[in-house]
Order: C-alpha cells, then structure tokens, then sequence
C-alpha cells in the first residue's frame, strides 16, 4: 500500500488540528519549529532523517510535510522525489541555500511552497495554513489527492495562474510581475469569478492571504492589476460594477 | 603534392620561433642558388640569331683593325666615332680587364665562327647585369694589350637581362613575403592571447587555441592554465561564501525563532530582529552574486515593462519616491530571476543613495533600454569602475548602514553580461546618476 492511501483516510482527518511533519536534521532548531508550529495550533512531529521520516509516514496521517532539503544521508531532493513519488502529501520544503535554482527546482519537483532559513514562526505558519487551505486543508482532505494538486493552476482568458509559484503569465507565455498585494488580490478574484465583490470584501478575502500587506487602497490595487491584464484589443478581465465593487468577468478554468 | 605541402605546414608549426626563421632563410638561399644556376646555364647557351651576331662580329673586327692602326693618343676620339647608337665602342690602354660574371659563352663561340680572328684578340662577350649603354657587353684586346670594350643591344638577350634582374629581385621579394607571413603566424595567436589576458577573470574561463611557434604555445599553455587557476579560486572563494553563508543560516533561524518566546523583551527582539534581518540580506546578497552567473536557470519570456513597473510600485508603496514612465508591455527573452533583481538593485540604489527613482523603459531599435535615474550626489567619476568591482564599497565606513557587501553593482552587470546586454552608469550633468541597461530584443 502507498502512503498516501492512508494519509486521505477518512476517519484520521476528522481531526481538528492538522498533523504537520518535521524533518530536520539540526536538532535545536527542529525543537525551536516544532514549538513554533505547535503554538500556531498544529499537531506536530518530528524527524531528523529520511528514515525516520518513513517510518512515521508509515505508522500516522500526515497533512503536511515540511522538509529540510539539506538533510545529511540521502540528499534532500532524492528524498523528495521519492516522496512525491509514492505520495501526494503537500510538501514545504525548506532550504537555508535560498538559491532561486533551488526554489525552480523545488516548485518543480511538485512542492506546494518554498521557504527560506531564517523564518520567523509567523511566517511558517502563513505557508503552513496557505498550503493546507490550498489543498483544500483538513476539511477537505477526503478528496483525491491528485485533484487537489491539480488546482494549483488557473487559466484564463489564456492567462495562467501558478498559485505554489506565485506566477502569472500571459496569453504569450511572458511572465508578468505582480506584487504581493496584487497577486493575492488575483487570486481572491480567481476564487469568486463573475461575482460582484464590495471593496470591503475584497479587502478582507485578499487580506487573509500571505503575501505584503499594502496599505494601497484597494481601488489602487485593483487598477494596477487591471492594467496588467490589459491586452491591446481586449475587454479587461475585471470590471467595475459602479457603487457595489468589482467583477471578474473571465471565465476561470482550474487545472 | 597538396599532401606534402600540408605535412610541410604542420612541419612548420610545430617549429620554433628561432627554427621558423632558419628555415625561411634556407628557403630563400636555396631560391637564390636555384635562380642563379639557372640564369647561369641560361646566358652560358645563349645564341643570337645569326645576323644579330654578324652585326656583332663585323663591327668588332672594324674596331678592331682600325684601332689597331690608330696612335693610342688618337684612338678615344676614333673608338668615338666609330661608335653608334646601338654599338658603344671604349678604347682603354690598360690591360685590366674586367670579365662579366655571366659569360655567354655559346654566343662567343657563334661570333668566332663568323670572325675566326677575333679569337686571337681573345674575344670576351657577358651579360650587362644592369643595362646601361646595351645588355651584352664584351672586350677584345689589341696587340699592344690595350682593351676595346663594346656595348650593344641585342633584343633577344632582352629576356635573359628580365631573367638576371628577376634572380636579383626573387629571392628578396621572397624573404620579404615569407617574414611577413611568419611574423603574421607568430603575431596572431599573440593577439589572441592579448584579448583573452584582457578578459581574464570575467567569467568562464575561454581556453586561448594553441597556435603559432612553439615558445607561443606554451605561453598560451601557461596562460590557459593560470585560467583555469584563477577561475578555480574564484570558484572556491564564492563557494567558501556560499558554503558560511548557508552554515549561518540554520543558527539565524534558531535565534529567529528563540526570539518568538513570549518571555522576550520586545525592545530587544526588535534589536535582534533588525540584526539577523541585516545579516539575512548580506547572505542574501553573496548568494545572489554567486547566482547572477546562473547558467542553468532557463531563459523565459518576460514582460520588462511590467516587471519595472511593479518593482517601482513596490517601492513606491514603501513610501519612496519612485516613478515609471514608459510601455504598459514589453516583452523580452531574459533569465527573470537575476535581471528583476539587477532591476531591484538599481532602483534601491537610486532610493537610497539618491532619495528618489526614476525609471524608464522604452524600446529601442533591436534593444531594449532601462534607464534608472536619481536626483542625489552621483559617483566621483574616478569611482564609477570600482563600483562595479564585487566586494568594493563606496561610501565611507560612517555611513556604513546599508544591507550589503558591496556586490549591488557588481550583480547587475552580471545579470546584463549573462543576457548580452550593457550596462552603463555616468552621472548626469544636471546632478545624480543615471544607470542605463541595453537588453537585446533577440537574446538567446
């Protein structure tokens, strides 16, 4: 049997705190995160090698993996390979080279997110909560897998959305830059598409995601990323709805 | 043939310097000696056409019988009037005689057929080695033992005077050539080698083709070594960064995360924060340098434009003053991580040296063109090449409250050189710097 059959089992995620795996091979700070993911509510364990790691993949439900990619022994990539390979659990994985080889090469590989030595337990545990809402977090958790993973892609309009790589690209295939604010702003659209959204609303749904906060007012934002998606000779994907808020008028394909 | 002239080539090559010359002189005696021999043996057979050499041998016997019977005071005057235009008669009373070095023997023979009695005035016929009065020259001798010399044009010896200034000229023309060529062989890979010196240290070490003598060879031998050494060493030296750099990191973290107790002081957290912020960017920035060389990260398609405009929005949002002025889209060919952050640096630079930033973005002909312009004190005009030196930094150790090590600059003109773009800085006349980026539309 793989691993990920016992990880979507029903009666395990009926759990309300979602079980987070450690690997890490410096022992203080495996302790030191593993109270941080602990004091942000998570059910936590712990690993300091890629044996360990299967055993306890093996023996409990994971909901998430967060894995030292420098671990000693196997190299941290092989083991994430392997794991992806014989299941589907999302994975952070997190790196002290910070190389952007290594976050492409991640992403790549089919981590959900990529973070950077030294974070600061607020920090891990927006990734932590980003990635488990993504993959549909604890609630969902008895869908299939694979149609979780799938989602992480949004077109439209021939525009595509890559959400574990914060990236947007263009009907050309260019990447376009947004910032923090303005990819969260996306993609909160992205999630209530041709729905009128009030300012309010929009603010606190954009706002919920990590990523900079902006004190930019929203309308600010909004015209930034309208022009952004403005192409020569097309109707902008968002419109103003006068006196109520803003729409996004392509249709939204996920996967 | 050709196969032989091509093993004589490498023969060649694989000479020294101080061989190659010897040889090329070798060559050129050897020309010399040939062209001499044959010119020799040509004027030795040389015959004129008969009345041509009846010519020849009547006036010789006039001269001679009337000399003969003239008193020597007379016998210039008369040697003088007997000459014409095409037959130069000189009478000299004494009795050196200078024989030409290209005898025509044959010719003489044909002449003292004609007039046997010009044998007994042992009759001398050569080759004029410069043409004067006439090509063929020759002497007799009266009784007295006194000389008449005689010159005459012959136009059928006119091929062999072509051939003796030819055999004259030949080898010098010869030598001439073939020291120009060598030199050429010798000065090239030399050239060559001045231009990889020059870029010695610039990125990936280019081996220098071994070429020319063999002194040369092992210059670009030497030379392509100490390449790779000097490559090797700047290999280890951004390794051994990177290698502390990433060591540092897993005790950041932990004191990052230590901090995160409540029982923590929020004044010194903050402090703490700030410092292991500090030395996250100064890490960050080694690894950035070390990454700016990114071979292996892909080149995609990007929107410039936007990217400019957004990194001027998010400095913008910070509070600074920075603005864009250009396209709405823009697309290139460019690896996007290492070029955002050689955009980055430079409007943070523009930011925090200048206090403000202005960014344009145009195209222009097959380029694209990234000006980034501020309003501050710009670069001493002898400082502009150091700061784009890695590990130099400017400003004084005083101000010394920047995130950094000296590798802003630096990183930026690696990025561009990976896209084959430029980068130029120079301060403006009205004040402040500006910093220009020419991509290539049609970068690979």
């Amino acid at each position: 049997m793989t691993v990920a059959s016992r990880l979507t089992s029903p009666l395990e995620t009926m759990t309300p705190s979602p079980t987070i795996l450690l690997v890490e091979d410096d022992g203080a700070l495996r302790t030191l995160t593993a109270r941080a993911l602990r004091q942000s509510g998570f059910n936590v364990l712990t690993a300091a090698t890629g044996a360990e790691m299967w055993v306890t993949l093996r023996e409990t439900s994971v909901n998430l993996v967060v894995l030292d990619i420098m671990l000693p022994g196997t190299s941290g990539f092989d083991l994430f390979r392997r794991l992806r390979r014989e299941s589907d659990v999302p994975i952070i994985f997190v790196s002290a080279r910070g190389s952007e080889e290594d976050r492409v090469l991640g992403l790549e590989l089919g981590a959900d997110d990529y973070l950077a030595k030294p974070f600061s337990t607020r920090e891990l545990a927006a990734r932590v909560s980003a990635v488990l809402r993504r993959g549909g977090g604890s609630d969902s958790a008895s869908e299939p897998a694979t149609e979780n993973r799938a989602s992480d892609t949004i077109t439209f309009d021939g525009w595509l959305v890559s959400l574990a790589r914060r990236e947007l690209r263009s009907p050309s295939g260019a990447i376009v830059d947004l910032t923090g604010a303005e990819f969260d702003l996306l993609s909160t659209f992205l999630g209530y598409p041709q729905r009128v959204l009030g300012r309010e609303r929009l603010m606190e749904l954009s706002r919920s995601r990590i990523g900079d906060s902006s004190d930019r007012s929203i309308d600010v934002l909004v015209s930034r990323l309208r022009r952004k998606l403005q192409l020569e000779g097309c109707e902008p994907p968002i419109v103003t709805v006068r006196g109520v808020g803003y729409m996004f008028r392509a249709e939204v394909t996920r996967g | 043939m050709a196969g032989a002239g091509g093993r004589a080539v490498a023969l060649f090559r694989r000479l020294g310097l101080p061989e190659r010359l010897l040889a090329v002189l070798l060559l050129v005696v050897i020309v010399d000696f040939a062209a001499n021999s044959l010119l020799f043996d040509s004027v030795n057979s040389f015959e004129l056409r008969r009345d041509d050499a009846e010519r020849i041998a009547e006036n010789l016997v006039l001269a001679t019988r009337t000399l003969e019977h003239t008193e020597p005071p007379r016998r210039d005057s008369v040697a003088e009037v007997l000459s014409t235009e095409r037959f130069t008669i000189d009478w000299m009373p004494v009795e050196e005689r200078r024989r030409g070095s290209l005898g025509l023997a044959n010719l003489r023979s044909q002449v003292v057929r004609i007039e046997p009695e010009l044998a007994l005035a042992d009759l001398e016929l050569h080759l004029e080695e410069l043409p004067g009065r006439g090509n063929i020259g020759g002497s007799v001798q009266l009784g007295d033992h006194s000389i008449i010399r005689f010159h005459t044009h012959a136009n059928a010896a006119w091929t062999l005077t072509a051939g003796r200034i030819l055999s004259l000229v030949l080898p010098t023309l010869l030598l001439i050539a073939l020291a120009w060529v060598l030199l050429r062989a010798t000065l090239k890979p030399l050239r060559n080698l001045i231009g990889a010196t020059r870029k010695l240290g610039d990125g990936l070490p280019e081996p220098v083709p071994e070429r020319g003598p063999d002194e040369l060879r092992e210059l670009i031998r030497a030379l392509n070594q100490m390449q790779e050494r000097i490559h090797q060493s700047l290999l280890d030296r951004t390794q051994t960064m990177l290698a502390i750099g990433h060591d540092l990191k897993t005790p950041l973290s932990r004191m990052r995360l230590r901090l995160d107790d409540e029982s923590v002081d929020p004044e010194i957290r903050e402090g703490i924060e700030h410092d292991i912020e500090e030395m996250r960017l100064l890490l960050e920035s080694i690894q950035a340098y070390v990454d700016s060389d990114g071979q292996s990260i892909p080149a995609e398609r990007i929107d410039i434009a936007v990217m400019a405009e957004t990194l001027v929005d998010t400095a913008a949002d910070h509070g600074a003053a920075a603005t864009y002025a250009g396209p709405a889209s823009l697309e290139l060919t460019v690896r996007p991580v290492p070029i955002r952050r050689a955009l980055s640096n430079l409007i943070e630079n523009a930011i925090h040296y200048g206090g403000n930033a202005r960014v344009r973005v145009r195209r222009d002909g097959g380029a694209v063109e990234i000006v980034v312009e501020d309003d501050g004190p710009g670069i001493p005009e002898d400082r502009i090449a150091d700061a784009l030196q890695p590990f130099v930094r400017l400003d004084t150790a005083r101000s010394r409250d920047t995130a950094g090590m000296g590798l802003g600059l630096p990183i930026v003109r690696k990025a561009v050189r990976m896209e084959h773009g430029t980068l130029d800085l120079r301060n403006r006349p009205e004040g402040g710097l500006r910093a220009t980026i020419r991509l290539p539309l049609a970068s690979g």
